[in-house]
């Protein structure tokens, strides 16, 4: 593995790249999943909005901004890095990345910052739109800041491993809509998870989803308890090792190089 | 300049053999021809030094680095044309450039981009989207996009396919100059006449292997030792009045043209024969063979 900074101006115009090209298309890019989380927001909010949850003192509301910035901010920095390379593989410039001299290190530290800028965007977007709705509550903004950073960053090094393995777009579709969305129903995004019957409340020890978005309703709350220092510490085990993942495929070139 | 030393790809999982064992120099300032029929093995050659195919056995050096342990290194010193690729249609010319630029760690380059636009006649294309530009345009960009950095090595894999004649020959002359200004080419093409014009050497690809590499003069001098030489007369001939030629291979062509294949060191015996029959001929033309029939005579063996 080369050092970080090999090639600055090159890491940085690619960086630059990934973000310019979302930026260039902000209705679909940005706008689209606003709205879908307002209209979330909207629909169950208004309909739920005096119900108690289990945390003391919290209606419905506050226990779901937290939930859809979390949300969009998956979504957002996960199809960035992948709807990248996809699109890249799509039309034949794929090879381009491998004739830059960009480390590996650099290229997919480029694309993950450059997902993880659009999910926080979408994610701190969400949570402004949802003032008009509840109002300024937010206990800690700068720990809020970088859970929804975190988020991204893990998501957004999902969505460069799925970029680099997938190799068109139905793939990543099916991916989305079996894995991705459903972990996220499941993730505490919308209700409490130990509120599931059965055995169902044990899907949270392996859902990924699950400590990022109960790390972001805790510092977006106030509200801490004892499992937090479990779940950010699962959260930075799946970061470290999402991101080693998503290096180590640029490393063997794994869907960029022909073998 | 580049170094390639028993180079072999077998592509997985069909294990299909696109180049074995091949080995090869070539040096700073050489004009290098690869010429091969489709399948030969040199867009896979050309694809392992842009990185892009994985070698299954052999070295390659670029400029003196190996392109397993330094890699990076590599990629400054060579710019390649690739043959079939696309285009980020999100960018204009003169964007697409400036951020080619930056991913090779330059900035502030933009009067060289120019200097490039006016070359490959693309200035006033500058701020179009690449969507808009017409194939031959789009041929001369990625040139211009593969010199952004300045490479010592270009390598250009059929770069006039599909381009009309007189691009082709601004092309030609665009190339020519980049070669006399120091720059290490390598182009493959399928129009002979190309390599003919342009280099001076030539590397003939052929399922996977190199079957000839000599310098240009050099081959069509040792192909030449063996002529076509074609008579003119203003009467008609009869082949049965031409077995004094048998050793030639006569063929009479247009009733009143008659060709020959004659060895350079028989020609005074040739005209002695003829001259002896007095058959007076009114025109005469010796063809040496061109790098075309040299080429299909090479694949053909």
């Amino acid at each position: 593995m080369e050092i970080v900074f090999y090639n600055k101006v090159g890491f940085i115009t690619l960086l630059g790249r990934e973000i310019q090209r979302f930026m260039k298309v902000p209705v679909q890019t940005i706008l689209g999943p606003l709205i879908s989380n307002i209209l979330y927001l909207g629909i169950f909010g208004g309909m739920l909005r005096t119900r108690q949850v289990g945390i003391e003192g919290v209606n419905y509301l506050q226990f779901l901004v937290p939930g859809l910035a979390s949300m969009g901010a998956i979504f957002a920095a996960f199809q960035n890095p992948s709807f990248s390379l996809i699109s890249q593989k799509f039309q034949n410039t794929i090879q381009d990345i491998n004739s830059y001299p960009i480390s590996n290190l650099e290229k997919s530290l480029a694309f993950i910052l450059g997902g993880t800028f659009r999910g926080v965007l979408v994610g701190l977007l969400t949570y402004a739109s949802t003032i008009v709705f509840i109002g300024f509550e937010l206990a800690h903004p700068l720990l809020f800041l970088i859970s929804l950073g975190a988020t991204s960053f893990l998501f957004a090094s999902f969505g460069l491993i799925a970029g680099l393995v997938l190799d068109n777009f139905e793939r990543m579709d099916f991916l989305l809509s079996i894995i991705i969305t459903p972990l996220a129903y499941l993730g505490g995004v919308f209700f409490e998870i130990s509120k599931l019957p059965g055995l169902l409340p044990a899907i949270r020890f392996i859902n990924p989803i699950y400590p990022l978005v109960s790390i972001t309703r805790a510092v977006y709350l106030g509200i801490f308890d004892g499992s937090i220092y479990w779940q950010i510490g699962i959260a930075a085990v799946m970061i470290i090792g999402s991101f080693l993942t998503a290096v180590t495929l640029f490393e063997k070139g794994i869907g960029i190089k022909i073998r | 300049m580049l170094s390639i030393s028993n180079l072999s790809k077998t592509y997985l999982p069909d294990k299909k053999e696109a180049l074995k064992g091949v080995t090869l120099d070539i040096e700073k300032g050489e004009f290098t021809a690869l010429l091969g029929q489709n399948g030969a093995g040199k867009t896979t050659l050309i694809n392992i030094l842009a990185g892009n195919v994985l070698k299954t056995e052999g070295m390659v050096k670029i400029g003196g680095y190996s392109i397993g342990s330094h890699a990076l290194e590599t990629k400054r010193i060579i710019g390649i044309v690739p043959q079939d690729t696309g285009y980020d249609f999100v960018f204009s010319v003169y964007e697409a450039l400036k951020k080619q630029s930056g991913y090779f760690g330059i900035r502030h380059n933009g009067e060289y981009i120019d200097e490039l636009l006016e070359s490959l006649y693309l200035t006033d294309k500058k701020f179009s989207n690449i969507r808009g530009l017409s194939g031959g345009m789009k041929k001369r960009f990625l040139i211009a996009k593969a010199l952004v950095h300045r490479p010592k090595i270009l390598v250009l894999d059929e770069p006039t396919a599909g381009v009309d004649i007189e691009m082709r020959h601004t092309l030609y002359d665009f190339l020519i100059r980049l070669h006399q200004s120091g720059t290490t080419i390598i182009l493959t093409t399928h129009y002979i006449e190309e390599a003919e014009k342009l280099c001076d050497r030539v590397v003939i690809i052929d399922s996977g292997r190199i079957i000839a590499d000599e310098p240009k003069t050099q081959l069509i001098e040792n192909f030449s030792r063996k002529v076509t030489v074609e008579f003119q007369f203003d009467f008609e001939l009869d082949s049965a009045d031409m077995a004094f030629l048998n050793a030639y291979n006569p063929q009479i062509e247009e009733k009143t043209k008659l060709r020959l294949r004659v060895l350079k060191k028989n020609l005074p015996e040739v005209f002695q024969l003829i001259s002896r029959r007095n058959m007076e001929f009114v025109d005469l033309a010796i063809e040496k063979p061109t790098l075309e029939d040299i080429y299909l005579s090479i694949i053909h063996r």
